[in-house]
C-alpha cells in the first residue's frame, strides 16, 4: 500500500470538527490558505453557500474577467488494459474496442477545427499497442497543425516522451490522480500498470520538466471521502505551484456517476457538496482555472459559469470520434450537457459572459 | 501631449482590452474613456473566427492605435516572436512587452523583459514594457530605446492600487521617458494620485471590465486621469506635518 508523503497527506486536516465560527473567519480570511480550505469543506460551511458563491464569483471576475474559456475532447482510442472499477473504458468492460487511424484523427480535428475550438484535449487509455507514444505523437503532429492549444489526458509517461510530445506541438497534460485515498487507490484500480500510485502522482511533474506548459489536475469525485482528495488536491497544486513555478495548472471537477458498467459511486457527491468543493477551490486558488466539463448537466453549468468556473467544455462527444464521422457506439460516459456549441455560446452571453475560444498563441511553443 | 516614440497623444489614459463580457461593452468602453491608445493580447487575435477575435473590431476604431501585446510569453525569444507577429497583424509600431511566466501571479521578469525590449527597440518597435517598479531596471529600460516604461502599482487585476508608490516616485524622477503606471489601479482616484504623482499616463483594464458599467467607470477614469494631471500642472501645494503659523514665528530675527 502507498503511504502518503508528509506534503500531500490532509489527514491532519481532517481530525478537526470546524465550527459556524470558524467557517465565517475563513470566509473573510485575507491569505486564504489550506486552513481557510479545510474550514470552507467541512459539513459546516454547507450552511454558508451563498456568501461562499459571492466570494467565489468576486475573485472569478477579478482574475478571470467575465469570460469562459472553451475547449473539446476528442478520444482517440478505447483500447485500454487497464482495470479502473469505474470506468467504462475498462479491460473487462463488454464495450466496442476502436482507434481512429490518421486520416480519420484529421477529419475528427478539421471537423472539431471548423466548430470554431482552438483547444482540443486528445485521450486514450491505458498504453496499447493501438494507441501507444508513437500513434500519439503523430496525433499531436496533427493536431498542432490546426489547433494552438493541444493538451493530451492519456497514460503517465516518462520525461523524455512527454518531451518528444512538446516537441510535436503538444501544449498540456490533464492527469487525475483519480483519488488521493492510497487504500481506495489501491482498490480501485485492480491490475496493470496504474496500479502504481506514485507512478501517476508524479507525472505532471514529469510532463512539465519535459516542457508542457498546462497540466490539470482533479480527482474523480464519488471513490474516496471528498473532503480528503480535495485537500490532498490542492496540496498537490500548491507542491507544483511551488517545484513548477512556471506551469499553468487548472482543477476540474469531474464526478462519477453511474457509468457504463453499472459502477456505484461509494462516496458520492451531489450537486451542493459540489458547489461547495468549487467555491472553496475558488477562494484559496483564486488564480487558478477552474474546469467543469460535461459531465454536469446544463442547469448546473450554467449556474457555475462565472462564479466558480472559468473554463469548460461544450458539445463534447466521450465516443471514440464523433465529430467528423459518426463516433463509436459506446461513450467512456454520459455526457450530461448535450447542448450544441452555439446554443451554449448563447447562454454564456446571455450571463454577460464572453466565451472564448483562442486564449493562448502557437507562437509560445517550446522553443528550448 | 503625451509623447511616445514619434506619436502624439491627447488622453494620457491608455485601456486594456480583456476581461470584457462582450465586444460590443468593450468598444463602448473605449469611447467613453476617450483613449487613443489600447493594447490587445496576441493570444487574443483569432483570424479564423471573427466573433472570437478581439483584434479587427479595434482596427475598425476611428483614432484608436493598438497596441499588441505579448502576454502569454515566457520569455525574451517568446514575446519577440509574438511581437513580430502582433505587428505583422495589426499594422501597429506599438508594442507591450509583457512577460510573466508565472501565470499564476504574474508578475512581470525584469530581466526576460529587458532583452526582448534592447531586441525590439533596435528592430524599430515602438517598446512599452510592463515592468516591476525598480528604478534601475527603468533607467537600464530608458538606454536601450524604450518610449516608456510601465511599472506596476500592484499585481495584474488584483485593485492592490498604488502599492509601489515610492518606487514609482523614484522612477519618474531620473526619467527622461514618459512613466505609465500599469496593472493594480481599482479606483479613478488612485489614477488621479498616479497623475498628481507625475506620471505621465495610467493603463487600466480589470477595474473597468469587472466594473458593473464599464463603460461609465472607463468616463470615470478618465476624469480621474483629467483631474490627476491638471492638478499636477496647476503645482500642489508642499505638504507639511506643522501647521504653518500666519504670524511667522521668527519675524523678529533680523
Amino acid at each position: 500500500m502507498p503511504h502518503l508523503p508528509d506534503w500531500l497527506n490532509p489527514e491532519p486536516w481532517l481530525k478537526h470538527t470546524v465550527s459556524a465560527q470558524e467557517v465565517e473567519r475563513a470566509l473573510s480570511a485575507e491569505s486564504p490558505d489550506e486552513s481557510t480550505l479545510a474550514a470552507l469543506l467541512s459539513p459546516a460551511a454547507a450552511d454558508f453557500l451563498e456568501p461562499m458563491a459571492a466570494r467565489a464569483q468576486a475573485l472569478t471576475r477579478r482574475h478571470f474577467g467575465r469570460t469562459v474559456q472553451l475547449y473539446v475532447p476528442l478520444y482517440l482510442s478505447s483500447h485500454c488494459s487497464g482495470g479502473c472499477a469505474y470506468c467504462g473504458f475498462a479491460a473487462d468492460r463488454h464495450t466496442d474496442r476502436h482507434a481512429l487511424d490518421f486520416s480519420a484523427v484529421e477529419k475528427e480535428l478539421d471537423a472539431i477545427h471548423a466548430m470554431g475550438f482552438e483547444e482540443v484535449l486528445l485521450l486514450t487509455g491505458e498504453r496499447s499497442s493501438q494507441a501507444d507514444l508513437d500513434y500519439l505523437r503523430e496525433c499531436v503532429r496533427l493536431a498542432a497543425r490546426r489547433f494552438h492549444n493541444v493538451a493530451i489526458e492519456v497514460f503517465p509517461m516518462a520525461e523524455e516522451e512527454y518531451r518528444s510530445l512538446a516537441e510535436a506541438g503538444c501544449t498540456g497534460v490533464t492527469l487525475y490522480q483519480e483519488t488521493y485515498h492510497p487504500e481506495t487507490y489501491d482498490r480501485m484500480h485492480r491490475w496493470g500498470p496504474k496500479k502504481d500510485f506514485f507512478q501517476r502522482l508524479e507525472a505532471p511533474s514529469r510532463a512539465l520538466t519535459g516542457g508542457l506548459r498546462f497540466a490539470g489536475l482533479g480527482a474523480l469525485l464519488g471513490l474516496a471521502d471528498p473532503r480528503y482528495d480535495m485537500l490532498a488536491l490542492y496540496r498537490h497544486v500548491r507542491h507544483l505551484q511551488k517545484t513548477h513555478w512556471q506551469a499553468g495548472l487548472t482543477v476540474s471537477f469531474p464526478r462519477i456517476r453511474h457509468e457504463a458498467g453499472g459502477f456505484v459511486p461509494p462516496h458520492p457527491v451531489d450537486e451542493k457538496m459540489l458547489a461547495q468543493i468549487i467555491f472553496a477551490f475558488r477562494i484559496c486558488l483564486p488564480d487558478v482555472p477552474l474546469v467543469l466539463s460535461t459531465r454536469e448537466g446544463a442547469a448546473f453549468r450554467d449556474g457555475m459559469a462565472g462564479i466558480g468556473v472559468n473554463k469548460m467544455s461544450i458539445a463534447s462527444k466521450t465516443t471514440v470520434g464523433g465529430y467528423g464521422s459518426e463516433g463509436s457506439k459506446e461513450g467512456q460516459f454520459d455526457v450530461s450537457d448535450d447542448r450544441g456549441l452555439d446554443e451554449f455560446c448563447a447562454m454564456l452571453r446571455a450571463k454577460q459572459l464572453e466565451p472564448v475560444f483562442k486564449n493562448w498563441d502557437g507562437v509560445y511553443r517550446l522553443t528550448a | 501631449m503625451l509623447k511616445l516614440g514619434t506619436v502624439e497623444f491627447k488622453s494620457r489614459l491608455i485601456l486594456g482590452t480583456g476581461k470584457f463580457s462582450d465586444t460590443a461593452t468593450m468598444i463602448k468602453a473605449i469611447e467613453a474613456s476617450g483613449t487613443e491608445l489600447v493594447t490587445v493580447a496576441l493570444r487574443r487575435f483569432n483570424r479564423e473566427k471573427p466573433s472570437d477575435d478581439l483584434c479587427a473590431p479595434l482596427a475598425k476604431l476611428k483614432n484608436i492605435t493598438l497596441m499588441p501585446n505579448t502576454s502569454g510569453a515566457m520569455n525574451a525569444k517568446e514575446a519577440v516572436r509574438a511581437a513580430q507577429l502582433g505587428r505583422e497583424l495589426s499594422g501597429s509600431p506599438f508594442v507591450k512587452v509583457e512577460i510573466h511566466p508565472n501565470p499564476h501571479h504574474l508578475m512581470p521578469d525584469a530581466i526576460e523583459t529587458y532583452l526582448a525590449a534592447k531586441e525590439l527597440a533596435a528592430d524599430g518597435f515602438i517598446v512599452l514594457p510592463y515592468i516591476p517598479a525598480d528604478p534601475v531596471l527603468a533607467k537600464k529600460l530608458e538606454d536601450v530605446g524604450c518610449a516608456a516604461v510601465m511599472p506596476l502599482g500592484a499585481a495584474i487585476g488584483s485593485g492592490g492600487g498604488l502599492s509601489t508608490a515610492e518606487m514609482i516616485k523614484l522612477i519618474i524622477r531620473d526619467s527622461n521617458i514618459p512613466v505609465i503606471v500599469d496593472a493594480g489601479l481599482r479606483a479613478p482616484s488612485e489614477a488621479a494620485r498616479a497623475m498628481e504623482m507625475g506620471c505621465d499616463a495610467v493603463l487600466v483594464n480589470s477595474a473597468i471590465a469587472a466594473a458593473k458599467d464599464p463603460a461609465a467607470m472607463a468616463r470615470a477614469f478618465a476624469l480621474g486621469v483629467e483631474t490627476g494631471f491638471a492638478a499636477r500642472q496647476a503645482g500642489l501645494m508642499p505638504k507639511s506635518d506643522v501647521a504653518v503659523a500666519t504670524s511667522p514665528l521668527t519675524s523678529f530675527l533680523k
